[in-house]
């Protein structure tokens, strides 16, 4: 479904992402984890359009999607969820969900992602009328991903979902995202949490300072020496 | 006759062109408040759309009110192609962008300003025999001229349309969401770049409607934008950068006091007031009375 080859993206000198690949299959939940600064931020924002490679190709449906802009690539059915979310603040709970769906033309699917947003998330159906900066951090979160449903993609880009956010809440995070995969989107997610994000995901890449230096199932991560080391303290 | 008399006629005519002052400024404030910048070329765009009108009515021997639909799109069309041809180029400047937008904006303020001067002439001009040119309306012993009547009129019909347009179309919230984060509207499908295009026409069709108000009586010469341009910035402010309702109160207030002026002040200095105030809220509340900084 995306396949990501020999990806370099370089703020200015600085190369953040080095000869990345990494390849999303239908219907998977896909981890990207790595200490900070190791280029996570940057893999999602290159994918999302939001920063433009050096070199190498993303292709999305057999689709070259590298040279696109942003909103070109929501409109194909890629949704992104920054890790400090970009809420419009002052809008209300229901106008941001609403933007979402904004780009789609037919009423029915307009209305029909809302209710699975509610279903998902029950919290934001209660506070619709609210200006989104009133939520707590996991209800914006929640919104956020509501947003990114609401553009009715067929992969959905998760940076950092659990940051910021009450210990109780992550857990519901976590199995919204289970859901959301089961009810047949993808699932590409970035995350320092590794212990519960491979809990879920089925494949993981690790980064470190810009390179894939590991990837396989999530199982085998887990089950790696070097990655208990340095990341899970066992 | 009773002593209020003076008082409520000043009051009446101070509102009217209040509103008209509103109006014009309505353009600036959205545009600042959907992507920060200052249009420096604002006060140009309003002598372009009385030109356009005198222009048309040269033409068409038609009335300028029947003309004001015209002048609006050709303002659109113009604003779009400012914000394409000029500002966002400006906008894409690697070192002080802001200062950047306010030379090409400025610039192109001077540009029109030269080539009004050398096609149109600094003649002054006026549209004679309009339909409401030179007729006044007597309500009770206060006297209003009908153009400036229409002209209040317009502008309150605007505002409910603006109004309108921002709380209940998918474009008004589109607008409303760039000018929160122009950033994150990618996320959600829209192309910034189409709301911005779509932003410069609205505010240019917006004083291009004032524009069209103003020709009916008021001189037109390649130097009248700068008289209204500066009332406009002042409203503006006053009303709080980016508010589209703060220009509404603002042009009101403005169009008031400035009408009360007359009251103590010799017409030469009507303007003191309006500064006067504008000083006093920048003192009290920087940001304008609806604005948010």
């Amino acid at each position: 479904m995306l396949s990501v080859e020999t990806v370099t993206t370089a703020y200015g000198g600085l190369i953040a992402l080095s000869d990345a690949s990494i390849n999303v299959a239908q219907g998977e939940i896909v981890a990207v984890v790595g200490s900070n600064g190791a280029g996570k931020s940057t893999l999602l924002k290159t994918i999302a359009g939001l920063e433009k490679p050096r070199t190498g190709e993303i292709t999305f449906d057999g689709q070259r999607i590298d040279p696109l802009s942003a909103h070109e690539t929501t409109a194909l059915g890629l949704a992104y969820v920054p890790e400090n979310r970009r809420l419009f603040p002052r809008l209300s709970v229901e106008d941001n969900l609403r933007l979402g769906s904004y780009m789609h033309r037919k009423k029915a699917d307009r209305e029909a992602p809302l209710g699975r947003v509610f279903a998902l998330f029950p919290k934001l159906k209660e506070r619709l009328s609210q200006r989104a900066e009133t939520l707590s951090g996991g209800e914006q979160q929640m919104l956020a991903i509501g947003r990114a449903l609401m553009t009715r993609p067929r992969l959905l880009m998760l940076d950092e979902p659990s940051q910021g956010i009450m210990p109780k809440l992550v857990d519901e995070i976590f199995q919204a995202v289970l859901a959301i995969r089961d009810s047949g989107v993808t699932v590409l997610i970035v995350e320092q949490r590794l212990a519960e994000t491979l809990d879920i995901a089925e494949r993981a890449y690790v980064l470190q300072t810009g390179r894939v230096i590991l990837s396989g199932s999530a199982s085998n991560i887990r089950a790696n020496p070097e990655i208990q080391k340095a990341y899970l303290g066992i | 006759m009773t002593s209020a008399q003076p008082f409520l006629q000043v009051l009446a005519s101070g509102l009217a062109m209040g509103l008209i002052y509103a109006l014009i400024a309505v353009g600036l404030s959205l545009i600042f408040g959907l992507m920060d910048v200052v249009n420096f070329a604002h006060g140009e765009f309003l002598m372009l759309a009385m030109y356009a009108t005198f222009g048309l009515f040269f033409e068409t021997a038609l009335d300028p009110i029947v003309l004001a639909p015209l002048v609006v799109a050709i303002m659109f069309v113009l604003g779009i192609s400012v914000y394409a041809g000029v500002v966002r180029y400006a906008m894409r400047a690697k070192t002080n962008p802001g200062m950047v937008q306010i030379f090409a904006t400025f610039g192109l303020a001077i540009l029109i300003q030269g080539l009004a001067q050398y096609f149109f002439t600094p003649d002054y001009r006026s549209i004679p025999n309009t339909w409401l040119g030179g007729k006044t309306l007597n309500l009770g012993g206060v006297f209003l001229p009908w153009p400036q009547i229409y002209g209040g009129a317009i502008s309150l019909a605007t505002f409910l349309g603006l109004y309108l347009l921002i709380s209940r179309t998918d474009f008004g919230k589109a607008l409303e969401a760039t000018r929160e984060d122009q950033g994150a509207v990618a996320l959600v499908g829209i192309d910034r770049n189409r709301i911005f295009a779509l932003g410069w026409g609205l505010g240019a069709a917006l004083v291009g409607l004032a524009g069209a108000v103003l020709a009916i009586f008021y001189y037109i010469h390649p130097n009248v934008g700068g008289t209204f341009a500066l009332v406009a910035y002042v409203t503006v402010a006053l009303g709080g950068f980016g508010s589209i309702f703060g220009a509404l109160v603002a042009g009101i207030i403005v169009g008031v006091v400035e009408a009360l002026t007359t009251l103590i002040l010799p017409p030469a200095l009507k303007s003191v007031g309006i500064f006067t105030l504008y000083l006093g809220v920048l003192f009290i509340r920087p940001s304008g009375l609806l604005g948010r900084l």
